[in-house]
């Protein structure tokens, strides 16, 4: 459950042992069957008039206008984002298909597109849909809609590309980075795809994905050995006919779900699979999620949790609200994983490199304001720039967004639980580690114990903290 | 375990009463190499305890994304350059001129200051043979000092902790910033990260009185120490996290204990670097940038006596496929005021004369301009080196920007940048390079 999805408490892990391996699988991979009311952001479709802002801006008179008016825009950028990193959070951590959520995380890790770049909240959540709608399904359709999606086309340059100089931005990376990997292609494949995929572009008035036949190089190319009048859909359809491509997306996935990149002879067999559901990702899945190979004892308890993984896990296993968006999103910001803004086209590297003295020392102070609801220690500078306003009215605003709603013993944990140390130890190994802590560990909270007669709540969430404060709860 | 120990005893701890013990405890492999490690030194009575209050200090300043040399370094008197760049190119007025044919870029007044004052060595056309053009993979090759076709584990500062500074402290490596620099991937993973020294610590949460323990504190403690007293089955047997796709590779260890390892790292430096940072004032004014920022730190934490060799800085941004004109004015102004600023700061702390920065791109820009008002990646570019005990000046030639001799529409490189590394490493840092960079570079005289 950690693995394939946000983690869970108790009740909802027992629910899901008790269904039986294969139904288990079943209850997360078949998410269709599960309906998602979840409504979209009311600011989340195209908006014509956007141009038209825009123009204004850059047409209206004198410059302490033109500053005035972007201004105003770029306030309402930010505010749709940490609406829309909100939207997306919640989601993961109270939405009906957690499964489906963590693949949508892949996707956005795999095909890393920020904000910065593309400064269009539409567009950002645009793409976040599509590798929803897309999650598990064909691999070529999924290349081929992310490449033509309005994000991607502004992220790696491909609406900017001319006939005349053909952008190579997004002809490397979806043969580098989304598909191949380095090696698996020449510098000649790249600057002939490059000439295939002009004529992908973007209307910015409908704002959806045109084609240009008149910005096309409808020359000869050749493209990892096929020949002929490529377009970019065939340039698509001949990298995902490569054997590469079915090891190296199979490769990233096992990472991904599994912790660690799988030996080459498994790799093999992956990408069998992989080849065998028709380059489909759910049935190929379906198969990983069932092989012994993924419940193998080396791999269990060795994965770091992913910054989301941690707090919306943590959400979930506390059973308490997630932070208002805006804190969730300075929180996962300091903790390296600012959804929506990817350090670069590669995405977060993820594994260990999650873990640095200053992550670390975060986790487990974003620890105590979980458990506390409590404010983390950002900046209020900084909180109320992203809020995007100023003065007291604005402040006023923030203090009431940030309310956090804290931990709560008794929902948590039973009246012995609460009562009885070594008890209280216990249930907390069991809810939050799903295994038990070293004797030494427990020891020292018991020690830490030792001084109450009595538990009260205060010393329970102090308890609660500390075990979020371990280096065993930064793994799954 | 029963007290507090201090910060200084930690660090006796792990330097010396364990040298003395037997490991008859399992420990993490990775302890173990550090332990033989710091026997091996201590047999060795010749070799000198590295602490860095009184060493060299190496400034390595990144400029992600590929930063457009030609238009940094600039051949303004060169026809062909007028010809590749109709729309980018520099004239002669546009440029601060340092001779006849190559001026820097106009935004650069804080580089062309230095370089006036004898501070700042411009080393033209780094780059290495066989140039690769994506980010990641020649960062990677910058960052790891590997040929084009060779993948190496581990980062080229990485190498050089590994080999010229076992068993020091922690924080003998620091970033500014959120992640470790790939550069200082290590076989014992060292040094520490942080961004803003006022958070950099364990908040507990309680307030105890004057002389009361805090007792959530001194838990958390004594929960993310390594267990010495109960011998434990060893944990590595169980597999490997050697094969991650981008993340440090670990010497077959548990994540759980690479996690332990680090949090030991953020203890025994969070107090030494907030009291510096709360202590030491800058005298210089920095630029309210990023970077102006991560640099004023840094000379707060050089003049704070941080026991560091290494510090490593970043700017992002000079991945310029479009609309380069204004973006590289922005980043470049920005470069050179935080760097002037910088060195007026350490001069005004008298720590200049141990202090050599150096600045690297993973590769410069395409001399063709392409039609969205940009450049695409190229190759090579220059490396700037900056202290008070550089060779000022213009090194080496500036490539050629005919078109005959370009490659593919690239300047060629005339110096391996491993050839720079190895002039940090054996010329500043004084140890030698063939260990770290795989074989032996001539040094580029350049301090």
């Amino acid at each position: 459950m950690n693995r394939a999805g946000f983690g869970g408490s108790p009740a909802e892990i027992t629910r899901l042992v008790g269904l039986g391996p294969d139904p288990a699988v079943a209850s997360l991979l078949d998410y269709e069957l599960i309906p998602d009311p979840t409504p979209n952001p009311d600011w989340a479709h195209p908006d014509p008039e956007r141009m038209q802002r825009e123009q204004d801006v850059r047409k209206s008179g004198t410059p302490e206008a033109r500053r005035q008016l972007q201004m105003e825009e770029n306030q309402s950028i930010q505010r749709s984002m940490i609406e829309l990193r909100g939207w997306w959070l919640r989601r993961m951590a109270y939405g009906p298909r957690p499964f489906q959520e963590k693949m949508v995380l892949f996707w956005h890790g795999h095909f890393a597109t920020s904000m910065d770049k593309v400064r269009d909240p539409y567009y950002m959540w645009r793409q976040n849909e599509l590798f929803r709608r897309l999650a598990t399904g064909n691999w070529e359709l999924l290349l081929l809609e992310a490449g033509q999606d309005p994000a991607m086309l502004i992220w790696l340059d491909q609406a900017q590309s001319r006939k005349a100089h053909p952008n190579e931005n997004f002809a490397r990376e979806v043969m580098e980075l989304f598909s191949l990997g380095e090696g698996h292609y020449t510098e000649h494949d790249i600057t002939e795809a490059a000439r295939a995929f002009t004529g992908w572009s973007l209307d910015r008035l409908s704002q959806q994905y045109v084609y240009r036949p008149f910005i096309h190089d409808d020359g000869e190319k050749v493209v990892l050995g096929r020949r002929g009048d490529l377009n970019g859909a065939d340039v698509i359809a001949q990298i995902v006919a490569q054997p590469q491509a079915a090891r190296f997306i199979t490769a990233k996935l096992w990472n991904y779900f599994a912790g660690e990149m799988p030996s080459p002879e498994l790799n093999t067999a992956l990408a069998g699979v992989f080849r065998e559901s028709g380059n489909t990702f759910k049935p190929f899945l379906r198969v990983m999620f069932r092989s012994a190979e993924f419940y193998d004892a080396s791999l269990i308890r060795n994965q770091v949790k992913s910054p989301v993984q941690w707090l919306v896990g943590s959400v979930r296993m506390l059973e308490c609200e997630l932070p208002p968006p805006l804190v969730s999103m300075g929180m996962l910001r300091q903790l390296g994983q600012d959804l929506f803004a990817p350090p670069n086209v590669k995405g977060w590297d993820g594994g260990i490199t999650w873990i640095t003295t200053n992550t670390l020392l975060t986790r487990y102070n974003d620890a105590q304001s979980l458990v506390r609801g409590t404010v983390p220690n950002l900046s209020a500078a900084d909180l109320a720039r992203k809020a995007g306003g100023q003065g007291g009215q604005v402040a006023a605003h923030i203090a009431q967004s940030l309310r956090m709603g804290g931990v709560d013993p008794d929902k948590i944990l039973t009246p012995t639980e609460r009562a009885n140390k070594n008890e209280l130890v216990a249930a907390l190994e069991r809810r939050l580690l799903q295994a038990p802590l070293s004797g030494d560990q427990e020891d020292i909270l018991n020690q830490f114990l030792a001084p109450r007669p009595q538990l009260n709540h205060d010393d329970i969430l102090n308890v609660i903290r500390l075990v979020m404060s371990t280096p065993e709860y930064q793994v799954a | 375990m029963k007290n507090e120990i201090s910060l200084q005893t930690r660090r006796q701890f792990l330097r010396t009463t364990m040298l003395g013990s037997a490991l008859s405890w399992t420990v993490p492999a990775f302890l173990a190499e550090t332990f033989n490690a710091l026997h091996a030194q201590a047999a060795d009575a010749a070799t000198q305890f590295a602490t860095g209050k009184d060493s060299t200090i190496l400034v390595v300043l990144q400029m992600a994304g590929g930063n457009d040399g030609i238009n940094t370094v600039v051949p303004y008197s060169s026809d062909y350059y007028r010809q590749a760049r109709p729309h980018l190119g520099l004239t002669a007025e546009q440029v601060l001129k340092v001779n006849g044919d190559i001026g820097f870029h106009s935004a650069l007044t804080g580089f062309k200051d230095l370089y006036d004052a004898g501070r700042l060595s411009v080393i033209q056309g780094v780059g290495y043979p066989n140039p690769n053009r994506s980010h990641f993979r020649s960062t990677e090759i910058w960052q790891t000092a590997s040929d084009e076709d060779k993948i190496e584990k581990y980062g080229w500062l990485g190498r050089y902790f590994d080999n010229a500074c076992a068993g020091s402290d922690p924080a003998v490596g620091v970033t500014i910033g959120s992640q470790l620099p790939e550069a200082f991937f290590a076989r014992q993973p060292r040094g520490i990260v942080f961004n803003n020294p006022q958070n950099y610590r364990f908040l507990s949460g309680a307030h105890p009185r004057p002389g009361e323990t805090d007792l959530t504190e001194d838990s958390y403690k004594k929960l993310n120490e390594l267990e010495m007293s109960n011998p434990q089955p060893d944990d590595n047997s169980g597999g490997s996290i050697g094969s991650l796709p981008a993340g440090m590779p670990m010497q077959g260890g548990r994540a759980v204990d690479f996690i332990t390892r680090t949090a030991m790292d953020a203890q025994m430096s969070s107090e030494e670097v907030r009291a510096i940072a709360a202590r030491v004032k800058n005298q210089a004014v920095f630029p309210a940038s990023q970077l102006g920022n991560s640099l004023g730190l840094v000379s707060k934490l050089i003049g704070g006596g941080l026991p560091t060799r290494v510090y490593y800085v970043s700017q992002g941004g000079y991945d310029t496929h479009t609309n380069q004109v204004g973006t590289q004015q922005r980043l470049l102004q920005d470069l050179g005021d935080s760097l002037k600023s910088f060195v007026a700061d350490l001069q005004a702390q008298g720590n200049l004369s141990r202090v050599l920065v150096m600045t690297f791109s993973e590769f410069g820009r395409r001399v063709a301009e392409n039609a969205s008002g940009g450049t695409d990646h190229g190759a090579a570019a220059p490396v700037f080196v900056i202290g008070d005990r550089v060779k000022a000046g213009l090194l080496g030639r500036y490539p050629s920007l005919a078109p005959a001799d370009l490659y593919e529409g690239d300047i060629r490189y005339n110096v391996d940048f491993r050839s720079v590394y190895a002039a940090v490493l054996e010329d500043w840092l004084k140890t030698p390079s063939a260990p770290i960079l795989g074989r032996q570079f001539t040094p580029l005289k350049v301090v």
